[in-house]
C-alpha cells in the first residue's frame, strides 16, 4: 500500500530522500550546538565556582605557622588535607595588632584516610561565636547550635546511614551536612573550638604525633584577620610582624590574593573557550551556508515543477523553513546529549583536571542554557534557509523548468 | 547491509570499550587492603561488555528479526551495566575517589550510548520487517 505525500508531510520525506544531504546537515548543526551547549555549561560552571569560593574566602588575611603558607593556600583553593599549628598564645598576641577588625582563630588536622575506599578529610576546628568565614556560610544551611562531640559534613563527606562519621576509630554524631560550594570545603568536616583538643588527642594517639598531643589545648593553624577600613593586609601584616621577635617568620596569606589568580586563570580559560566556540560557529555557519547554497542549484527543478503543480512561494517557503527546522531541532538535541554525556557525569574529574573552582549550576540554569542552545541551532539552520528561499523567489517557474533543456 | 551494520558494528565497539574501559583508564581505586564495591563493579562491568560485543558479533550474521531480539538484549544488558554501578553494588563512597570520578561516569555514559545505538538499530530493523 503506498502512502500519498502530502505538503505537510513533504519537508519529512524531502529529507529521507536526501540522507547524505541531510546527514552532512544534521552533522554540522550537532557540533555547532554541542560546542555551544558544552562550552556555555562549562563557563557557567567555572564562573559559579569561582563566586562560591570568592564567598568563602571572606578573610583580608590569613597568619599561619612558619613555612606553612603553601598549604594554608593549597587549603583555601583545591589542595590536600593536612595539620599544621601554633599554639593560642601565638594567636593571642596576633590579635592585639593595630588595624584588625575581626579575628578568629581556626584548626586543621588532617585525618586518616580510615576505613576501606575511605579518603582522607579536612578537619576544620572553628570558633562559631567569633568565626566571620565559614559561620556565615553554616548558619545559612544549619541553625541549631553546633555542641561539643558534634560535626557538620562538607557536601562530599560520607555520612553513614545513622548518621556518624567514623573517624579515628570513633563515631562521631553529624548533624547536618551542607551543600556543594565547589572549593575543598567539600570534602571538609567543621567541629566547634571545644571539640578540637577531643579530636587532636585521638589524631596524636593514632598517628602517634607527640608534639601534637602535648599541645592539644592550645593548637592553633591559623588567625583569620578581617582588616579595619583604611588599612590594607599588607600593613597589618606588618603591624603583627613588628609584635614578637618570632612573627616575621610566620606565614601570611592574602585570600584575595589567591582569589585575584585564581579569576585571572579562570579567565584567561573562559577567554579560550569562548574564542573556540566562536571560531567553531563560525566555520559551521560558512559550511552551513555553502550546502544550501549547493542544495540551491539542485532543487530548483524540484520546487519550480511543485510551483507548476499549483504551489505558491508561500507554500515553498514553508516546505523550506519546516526541513530546517526539523534540522536544526534535531541536530540541537543531539548537540545538547552528548554535551550532557561529556559533562554532567565528569563534572569531578573536569573540576579536578583543571584545578579551577568548579561548581555544578542548578537545574534552571542549565534548562535555561539547553533551551538557548535549541533556539540557536534552529535560528541558524533558518538562517541558512533563507538563502535558498531567496534565490529561489527570483526566477520564474517555466523558465526554472526549461533551463537545461 | 547497512541495518545489520547499525545492529552489529555499535554493540562490538561500545561491548569493547566497555570490557576494557574498566581493566585500563577507567579503572576501580587501587591500594585498597580488601576489595571494594568499585572492584566488583569493575569486574561485572567487564562481564557486561564482553556479552554486548558477543551479541553485536552474532547481529552480522543473522537477519533482521533476530537482530531486533538481539538488541533488546543489549538494551537489557545495557540496563544492568547502569545498574552495576549505581545501586546493584555500587563504587567507593567518596566523591574524589578514581572509581566514582572516572569508572562511574564513563560506564554511565558507555551504557547511554549502547542503549541509543540499540534502540535506532531497533528502529531500523523493525521498519525492515514491516515492509516485510
Amino acid at each position: 500500500m503506498h502512502s500519498a505525500i502530502t505538503l505537510r508531510g513533504l519537508p519529512y520525506e524531502n529529507l529521507k530522500r536526501k540522507p547524505l544531504r541531510t546527514a552532512a546537515l544534521l552533522t554540522i548543526v550537532t557540533i555547532l550546538s554541542l560546542t555551544f551547549f558544552g562550552g556555555t555549561m562549562l563557563t557557567m560552571n567555572l564562573n559559579t565556582g569561582m563566586t562560591s569560593t570568592e564567598q568563602r574566602l571572606g578573610a583580608d588575611l590569613m597568619v599561619v605557622p612558619q613555612n606553612t603558607a603553601q598549604q594554608a593556600e593549597a587549603l583555601l583553593t583545591n589542595g590536600s588535607p593536612s595539620t599544621f599549628y601554633f599554639t593560642t598564645d601565638i594567636a593571642d598576641t596576633i590579635k592585639s595588632a593595630d588595624g584588625i577588625e575581626q579575628a578568629s582563630e581556626q584548626t586543621y588536622i588532617s585525618s586518616l584516610a580510615a576505613a576501606c575506599c575511605d579518603e582522607k578529610l579536612q578537619i576544620i576546628g572553628f570558633d562559631p561565636a567569633s568565626d566571620f568565614v565559614i559561620e556565615p556560610w553554616i548558619a545559612s544551611q544549619f541553625d541549631g547550635t553546633l555542641q561539643d562531640g558534634q560535626m557538620i559534613a562538607g557536601a562530599n563527606v560520607d555520612v553513614s546511614v545513622d548518621g556518624t562519621i567514623e573517624l579515628y576509630g570513633r563515631d562521631w554524631p553529624v548533624v547536618a551536612q551542607l551543600a556543594n560550594t565547589g572549593t575543598s570545603l567539600d570534602n571538609s568536616v567543621f567541629i566547634n573550638t571545644a571539640t578540637v583538643p577531643q579530636m587532636v588527642a585521638v589524631s596524636s594517639k593514632m598517628t602517634k604525633n607527640s608534639a601534637f598531643a602535648k599541645n592539644a589545648d592550645k593548637a592553633v593553624s591559623t588567625v583569620l584577620i578581617k582588616v579595619k577600613q583604611g588599612y590594607d593586609a599588607q600593613t597589618v601584616a606588618d603591624n603583627i610582624k613588628h609584635l614578637d621577635s618570632r612573627f616575621p617568620d610566620l606565614g601570611y596569606v592574602y585570600p584575595g590574593g589567591i582569589t585575584a589568580t585564581t579569576k585571572n586563570s579562570l579567565n584567561a580559560l573562559i577567554s579560550y573557550l569562548a574564542v573556540f566556540v566562536s571560531v567553531i560557529w563560525a566555520m559551521g555557519v560558512i559550511v552551513l551556508l555553502a550546502v544550501f547554497a549547493s542544495s540551491v542549484n539542485e532543487r530548483k527543478r524540484e520546487f519550480a515543477s511543485l510551483r507548476i503543480m499549483g504551489a505558491t512561494r508561500g507554500m515553498l517557503n514553508a516546505i523550506i523553513v519546516k526541513e530546517s527546522i526539523m534540522i536544526g531541532a534535531s541536530g540541537g538535541v543531539v548537540g545538547v546529549g552528548l554535551a550532557s554525556l561529556m559533562i554532567f557525569p565528569f563534572s569531578s574529574l573536569i573540576g579536578t583536571q583543571l584545578q579551577l573552582p568548579y561548581l555544578q549550576a542548578g537545574p534552571i540554569a542549565i534548562i535555561g542554557c539547553a533551551v538557548v542552545t535549541l533556539v540557536c541551532s534552529t535560528a541558524i539552520g533558518i538562517a541558512g534557509s533563507m538563502l535558498t528561499m531567496w534565490r529561489l523567489s527570483k526566477p520564474e517557474a517555466y523558465l526554472t523548468l526549461r533551463e537545461g533543456d | 547491509m547497512k541495518n545489520k551494520l547499525f545492529a552489529s558494528v555499535p554493540n562490538i565497539l561500545l561491548g569493547l570499550l566497555i570490557a576494557v574501559a574498566p581493566q585500563t583508564f577507567a579503572h576501580a581505586c587501587i591500594g585498597h587492603d580488601m576489595p571494594g564495591a568499585c572492584h566488583y563493579s569493575q569486574q561485572a562491568a567487564t562481564g557486561i561488555g564482553v556479552v554486548i560485543l558477543a551479541l553485536g558479533v552474532v547481529a552480522l550474521f543473522v537477519n533482521h528479526q533476530i537482530r531486533i531480539g538481539l538488541n533488546i538484549a543489549a538494551i537489557a544488558n545495557a540496563l544492568l551495566l547502569l545498574a552495576v554501578p549505581t545501586f546493584l553494588i555500587g563504587v567507593c563512597k567518596g566523591a574524589m575517589m578514581h572509581c566514582r570520578m572516572v569508572m562511574l561516569p564513563t560506564l554511565i555514559v558507555l551504557g547511554v550510548l549502547t542503549m541509543v545505538f540499540a534502540g535506532i538499530a531497533i528502529w531500523l530493523d523493525s521498519r525492515s520487517t514491516a515492509r516485510g
